[in-house]
């Protein structure tokens, strides 16, 4: 009696009870992939061990190391730069080298490999001009190494932006106090910055290894077996179900144990950034380190964004009289359109999560709203994998043949992406003190005009970034959109993905093109937006 | 009477209640102060009142309306309670009218012009929270909660943000403001100074308890016990026929000749005078002069016999 007396007492359970159903609807695909690992057969476990898990293996924590080094390098130096140092185009390179995010993976690896190959215009030109030295660059350049190089150059920016909010964050306080106990701007950096930082960088570390995880264009396209490609070729090449579901259940355990890892990593170096303590005032460089400075931040701008930029516009000027206009447009279209939707859908659904937890300050909230972030942690063909085998297995849902339709298409992508939306508001909300709720309250307002005449207004810049950023990744999306577009459906990704793997890739470049622009006009904005969230902090 | 709180639990772990069976009343246009040290249950008791926490037993009956007893939670929202938040939390995306008249009947805004001139912000109703100072958004929140002409007013340490230089000045300002208005108010606060300054009565709470519910003089004259005598300023202990009797540093004058002798430890200029501290036995005295004196320089004090206050050998001991 006193349970349910409890449970009667408690505020806003139609709010609790919605938010928790809606949670259980997006969960179902895991929990069903988890529930079927029970009724596999022995033999295809023993297969699977006996002949494709080392090699997976292997090559995914082997991808995984090339591309977090590189990311580091590429980041975490002119994130430094930027912040702290006072130089020409300063401003103009803090929104360049957000830029290669623009460029999805697929894209910047079909790309350079085209640029690399023997028909590609550089071996081209120097077999032309200088035949002596052509052969030093005849070689096969679809090897792992050179993938994770490349991932590292389309994933950087993650390090980027997470290492400089950080870095303008520390401020001057302990810039000064280091400085005054005589360190140089070497050690300042090595010793102070990067230890303060950690906590930042390695979030920013943690979804680029995501990414890697989720790859599936770029990794197919070099030859690379990876847990991805294998699901993709257990399930659709071999029609082997059962080595699928093993597979995507492994990496989901391997996705939990980087997560761990992560949350480990916060707990040991908490640190919290005093109040008003931005970088005061931008120091001058010494005239040797303008060298490191204008190198270091033009490297990555130019390799992670130019270069393919300017390679696939190239094609696709060289191809012009072919584009297929109306085609390129309602590809446009398809894109825009669904990415919208879910986009749409994502933030109301993470901003429902978010203000269930925060008014109803229940545990079972902030487990929901913590469980549901999961999707961004697991790799889009395991959602994909997930999603089918609901679909189809279930009798209840099979019976509407709800596969290939747009609705099953919508569910995957909020589920895998509604962390990235929720990330950003969640920050926002988090910064709002409980008085404003309190107020409102005592002023006489429910918990719905409370949400629609202070959170939403409030937290509008955050809104718009949680958008933006959500639409940029769905735009890109590739394996789940691959698994499960309707039939006849094509989006941007989708289109360049299957021109490239023909080795089409001239007529592949107007959809890339068309990609990377609309991606880089809105990370521009989103830019704008994080640059005047960092001043008024 | 106005508010009535009869028999008030309230309690986040049952064993260790933070507010036990608490009694009080209050009669229309009184200030009251609810004094107590950090962390005692100052904001909860606020929270309950405002229907923002529910009571876990008691009564809460405010101009004869029950709001909250075992069978009745009224709704913040429908309490006519007006509360001022300790971090002045005015709608940043709203200027200063805006916040004022936020989600406010149509009945009220008749007061809007009356509000901002009794508050002094007039002038200022265009500008948003991020260009006001702390006392401008202090009086805001204070213009916002009175718009309504609610039945009790709520403030949650109105002054602890604000610089020890126009605390004072703002301080008169809000009492002026309440009395014009005759708004019943209940003032939660950890300061001394201003419990005496704008109080009618005060109520000091200490370990889940009333202490002591009175006004401020005989407060500070007839403390119930020595936590309340404590808190309400210095206290000076004196042994008489072996019992622990306690005196008031102002009650002290320094006189000529006298059995009572003090060896001075410091004395410290405040302004008008001196802050002496003197030995007296094994006690430390606090005390005021007109003229500084030396360490170790030994002088005589006097005092009225009815200025003694008594309490018992182990009161101190039991807070």
């Amino acid at each position: 009696m006193e349970i349910i007396k409890k449970i009667v007492q408690i505020e806003h359970k139609r709010w609790i009870i919605g938010s928790s159903l809606i949670a259980l609807f997006l969960l179902l695909p895991i929990i069903f992939l988890f529930s079927n690992i029970f009724e596999i057969e022995q033999s295809s476990f023993v297969y699977l061990w006996k002949n494709l898990l080392l090699d997976y293996s292997f090559n995914t924590f082997y991808l995984i190391a090339i591309t977090s080094l590189f990311a580091l390098l590429f980041g975490i130096f002119p994130a430094w730069y930027v912040s702290n140092y006072k130089f020409k185009f300063r401003v103009f390179f803090d929104i360049a080298l957000f830029l290669p995010l623009a460029i999805p993976t697929y894209i910047m690896a079909f790309t350079y490999s085209d640029l690399l190959s023997y028909t590609g215009p550089l071996q081209s030109y120097l077999r032309n001009n200088y035949p002596d030295f052509s052969n030093i660059f005849n070689n096969d350049y679809l090897q792992i190494e050179i993938l994770g190089i490349l991932l590292g150059l389309a994933l950087y920016p993650y390090v980027y932006t997470a290492s400089r909010v950080s870095f303008s964050l520390i401020g001057s306080t302990y810039i000064n106090m280091s400085k005054n106990l005589g360190l140089s701007s070497t050690k300042l950096f090595f010793k102070v910055i990067i230890p303060l930082s950690k906590p930042a960088i390695f979030s920013g570390l943690f979804l680029v290894i995501m990414e890697v995880l989720n790859e599936y264009g770029a990794v197919k396209y070099f030859g690379v077996n990876t847990y991805t490609t294998g699901i993709f070729r257990a399930w659709f090449s071999m029609g082997n179900e059962n080595t699928a579901i093993q597979l995507a259940c492994l990496l989901i355990f391997l996705v939990f144990i980087i997560l761990f890892i992560e949350k480990l990593s916060h707990k040991k170096s908490k640190f919290y950034y005093s109040a008003n303590s931005k970088i005061e005032k931008l120091s001058t460089p010494t005239s040797n380190k303008y060298l490191y400075i204008y190198s270091l931040c033009s490297l990555p701008f130019i390799l992670g964004f130019l270069i393919p930029f300017f390679y696939i516009l190239n094609n696709s000027i060289l191809n012009f009289k072919n584009i297929d206009f109306s085609r390129l447009f309602e590809l446009s279209l398809n894109s825009i359109q669904v990415s919208t939707i879910s986009t749409v859908l994502i933030i109301i659904i993470a901003l429902l999560f978010l203000y269930v937890e925060k008014i109803s300050k229940l545990k079972l909230s902030t487990f929901i709203s913590q469980v549901t972030s999961l999707g961004y942690v697991i790799p889009g063909a395991v959602i994909g994998l997930g999603v089918i085998l609901l679909f189809t297995k279930i009798p209840m849902l099979s019976s509407y043949s709800l596969v290939g339709s747009f609705y099953v298409l919508i569910y995957a992508y909020v589920f895998r992406f509604l962390a990235v939306g929720k990330s950003p508001i969640k920050s926002s909300l988090e910064k709002q003190p409980e008085s404003f709720d309190d107020t409102a309250k005592t002023l006489g307002l429910g918990p719905f005009k409370i949400l629609q005449k202070i959170h939403f207004p409030i937290n509008r810049l955050a809104l718009i970034t949680a958008f933006i950023v959500t639409f940029v990744d769905l735009l890109k999306e590739l394996p789940i959109t691959l698994i499960l577009r309707p039939f006849n459906f094509d989006t941007l990704a989708t289109q360049t993905y299957e021109f490239a793997i023909e080795e089409m890739m001239v007529e592949s470049s107007s959809y890339s093109l068309a990609i990377i622009l609309i991606g880089s006009v809105m990370l521009v904005f989103l830019k704008y937006i994080i640059n005047k969230q960092i001043n008024a902090s | 009477m106005h508010l009535k709180v009869t028999n008030l639990v309230k309690f986040y772990n049952k064993k260790d209640p933070l507010i036990e069976s608490l009694n009080f009343s209050v009669e229309k246009g009184e200030i009251v102060s609810f004094l107590g040290e950090s962390g005692v249950g100052k904001t909860t008791f606020l929270k309950c009142i405002s229907g923002l926490e529910n009571i876990n037993s008691g009564s809460i009956v405010l101009n004869n309306k029950t709001l909250n007893d075992k069978d009745l939670f009224v709704r913040p929202q429908d309490r006519k309670i007006g509360f001022v938040f300790q971090d002045y939390p005015l709608f940043p995306h709203l200027n200063l009218r805006d916040n004022i008249i936020f989600n406010l009947e149509k009945k009220y805004i008749k007061n809007l012009e009356y509000m901002l001139s009794l508050t002094n912000l007039s002038s200022l109703v265009d500008r948003f929270p991020h260009e006001l100072s702390g006392g401008e958004q202090q009086r805001a929140c204070i213009a916002r909660a009175l718009i309504r002409e609610p039945d009790l007013l709520l403030l949650d340490e109105p002054f602890s943000n604000l610089d020890v230089a126009i605390k004072h000045s703002i301080r008169d300002e809000i009492y002026q403001i309440i009395k014009t208005t005759k708004t019943t108010t209940i003032l939660v606060t950890h300061d001394i100074n201003d419990s005496l300054n704008i109080a009618d009565k005060i109520l000091v709470f200490k370990a889940g308890k009333l202490q002591q519910y009175s006004d401020p003089v005989e407060m500070y004259c007839k403390p119930a016990n020595c936590y309340c005598a404590r808190i309400l300023g210095s206290i000076n202990k004196y042994e008489k026929d072996g019992e622990p009797y306690y005196i008031r540093p102002e009650k002290i004058n320094i006189v000529e000749e006298s059995d009572i002798k003090l060896v001075v430890e410091k004395s410290l200029f405040q302004g008008k005078e001196y802050n002496v501290t003197a030995k007296y036995g094994q006690e430390n005295w606090n005390l005021f002069s007109s003229t500084p004196f030396k360490k170790d320089e030994v002088i005589c004090v006097s005092f009225e016999k009815e200025d003694l206050i008594y309490f018992p050998p182990n009161c101190l001991n039991y807070f």
